[in-house]
């Protein structure tokens, strides 16, 4: 409750994590809606079925984005799409932050061997050139979902939050205060999630925001290239589909420039609620001292 | 309820890159007893890096010596049974060096009290463990309603440190390892602090291993001291013996080194540190080697 007040409190006074919750929460409202509006969009027909309209349509009042070389509208594609995006962001970032973390917290504190191992493990990873894997993955797995897709990215994103966490718990774990709480009884994994949890929160936040960002743009990168999942439409197959059909010379720049502008968005909305939430993690800023 | 900390032959090394043999060695042959009758407060006195800090970590159960044991009650403290280290950790506790870095700076101060009280069962209700937390914050002369609820960097390292007393007050253990406590306070609250130990002694029976580089503190606290060079416990003693006849060099050499309160008696010698650690390395006998523990 403190925390929710707090946080409402430095919402109200960082004008830069209002702009980034508030595009955010825009976005995320954007896909939760999106089967609405595509509806909307579609008046009664489905504007994602291919040839529902007319082919290359130009920007108008019935197509504010025009449509496609199939026939679809451009605007609910870009819509649905968003969706997607934002599912495999969260799907990634959630796996590899969680993954990364006990990685990084088991490793960190507990040192020894078991830190050589895992460290070795976490740097071994992060030598493996991805994309190419990927590429050769996607290739591999016809079909994959985009659970699957999220899964493989997971797999090569979380060595990145691990590396940097384990540094910071080694670095916090031989603080007075861990020994005090030692010396009160407490065990080893109460001082992991009530000592050092709460002061890496930025770094978790970091590992997350920067996890689930590399994830869209995996899956971007994939589709770009027509290695994508199958059977659902994400921002970077709209591109995929803009570049390989020359839409920017028929006059469907909104295929090219939509999507990479919400890409761009997205991307200044996760920083941007980042750098603000380091007010909340840190209590120096909080400004309680007058309450 | 009698139990005592015995320390015999502890070494402690640590991996270092670049020292002769890829370790070095913090503490080296360690033996003493520190017994809660009587009550008193022994003082080990000794430069920076001489290992004080490694042995009261080694007595605190925070690092396992290398080599020797530290026993509670006759037990080695790294094989106790449950209730056995139940009854340790409530009989040994400590007071840390530096007084900003000792709080979790995420939570507020309280914390701490409180968590002393639940995890050592002091009361069974919230009130009465508020009016524990307020008793001894009272004994350790901070107010209660302008510590508790603020955050650790909202109040001044006295105090900090002074609830890290209450702390104690509110454990009451048998035995204080105080690592370096007054280090990094100013002399009027340094005094306060001392005195509160010395309370403590007299009061409660608290026996206070009394760790610092400071030997004025040594000689406002009395009792017994014991003086650490280079991991090596040199000299032992009664205060008043050791201050006024020391037997070892490096004894002397601390002594020296107090700065004087009068500008007439500013310096009369430059004191020669690197001299005196650089023939310590070469092997100088060791004038008193620990002989059977006073303590």
């Amino acid at each position: 409750m403190r925390l929710l007040t707090a946080t409402g409190h430095t919402i109200r006074h960082s004008p830069r994590l209002a702009t980034g919750l508030a595009l955010l929460a825009l976005m995320i409202l954007l896909a939760v809606l999106s089967p609405v509006l595509v509806d909307a969009i579609g008046n009664g027909k489905d504007p994602l079925e291919l040839a529902t309209y007319e082919r290359w349509l130009v920007p108008s009042s019935d197509h504010l984005l025009g449509t496609d070389q199939f026939g679809r509208d451009v605007l609910a594609m870009v819509i649905s799409a968003t969706s997607v995006s934002l599912q495999i962001g969260a799907i990634a970032g959630v796996i590899s932050t969680v993954v990364g973390v006990i990685v990084a917290f088991v490793a960190g504190y507990k040192g020894g061997w078991v830190d050589n191992v895992l460290s070795t493990f976490t740097g071994i990873l992060l030598v493996i050139p991805t994309f190419p894997l990927l590429i050769a993955l996607s290739a591999y797995a016809k079909n994959v979902s985009l659970f699957q897709v999220g899964v493989m990215i997971s797999i090569f994103s979380w060595p990145f939050a691990a590396k940097t966490i384990r540094s910071q718990v080694l670095s916090l774990r031989s603080r007075p205060y861990v020994d005090l709480a030692r010396v009160s009884k407490a065990r080893d994994l109460e001082i992991i999630v009530t000592e050092l949890l709460p002061n890496l929160l930025p770094f978790i936040g970091v590992g997350f925001a920067s996890s689930a960002l590399g994830a869209i743009f995996g899956l971007v990168g994939l589709e770009v290239i027509g290695l994508g999942p199958g059977g659902v439409i994400d921002l970077g197959q709209i591109i995929f589909n803009a570049i390989n059909t020359g839409a920017l010379t028929l006059g469907a720049w909104p295929m090219f420039v939509v999507p990479i502008v919400l890409l761009t968005v997205l991307f200044a909305a996760l920083n941007m609620i980042n750098i603000g939430l380091e007010e909340v993690y840190n209590p120096r800023l909080r400004g309680v001292a007058g309450e | 309820m009698t139990k005592t900390i015995e320390l015999s032959g502890v070494q402690q090394r640590f991996h270092a890159r670049g020292a002769a043999g890829g370790y070095l060695t913090a503490v080296e042959d360690a033996s003493f007893t520190l017994s809660p009758e009587p009550p008193q407060v022994v003082s080990l006195v000794g430069q920076s890096g001489s290992g004080k800090s490694t042995i009261a970590r080694n007595v605190l159960g925070l690092q396992k010596p290398t080599s020797g044991t530290v026993k509670y009650g006759g037990k080695d403290i790294f094989k106790l049974n449950r209730d056995e280290y139940d009854d340790y950790r409530r009989n040994v506790q400590p007071v840390f060096q530096d007084p900003y870095a000792i709080f979790n700076p995420f939570y507020r101060v309280d914390r701490v009290l409180w968590k002393a009280v639940k995890k050592f069962g002091l009361a069974t209700s919230r009130a009465e463990g508020l009016a524990l937390i307020e008793r001894s914050l009272d004994a350790v002369k901070l107010d209660p309603d302008r510590v508790l609820g603020r955050y650790p960097h909202q109040l001044s390292g006295g105090q900090r440190q002074r609830v890290m007393l209450a702390r104690i007050h509110m454990l009451r253990p048998a035995f204080v390892i105080a690592d370096e406590p007054v280090s990094m306070l100013d002399a009027q609250v340094r005094r306060l602090f001392l005195d509160i130990l010395l309370d403590f002694q007299r009061e409660y029976g608290m026996t206070t291993l009394f760790i610092t580089h400071d030997l004025s503190t040594v000689y406002y606290l009395g009792g017994s001291v014991m003086v650490i060079n280079r991991g090596r416990i040199v000299e032992r003693g009664p205060v008043d013996v050791v201050m006024h006849e020391p037997s070892h060099p490096y004894t002397r050499l601390l002594l020296d080194s107090i700065p004087q309160p009068d500008p007439d008696q500013r310096w009369t010698g430059r004191i020669e540190v690197d001299e005196l650690s650089g023939t310590a390395e070469a092997g100088t006998p060791k004038a008193t080697a620990p002989e059977t523990p006073i303590i």
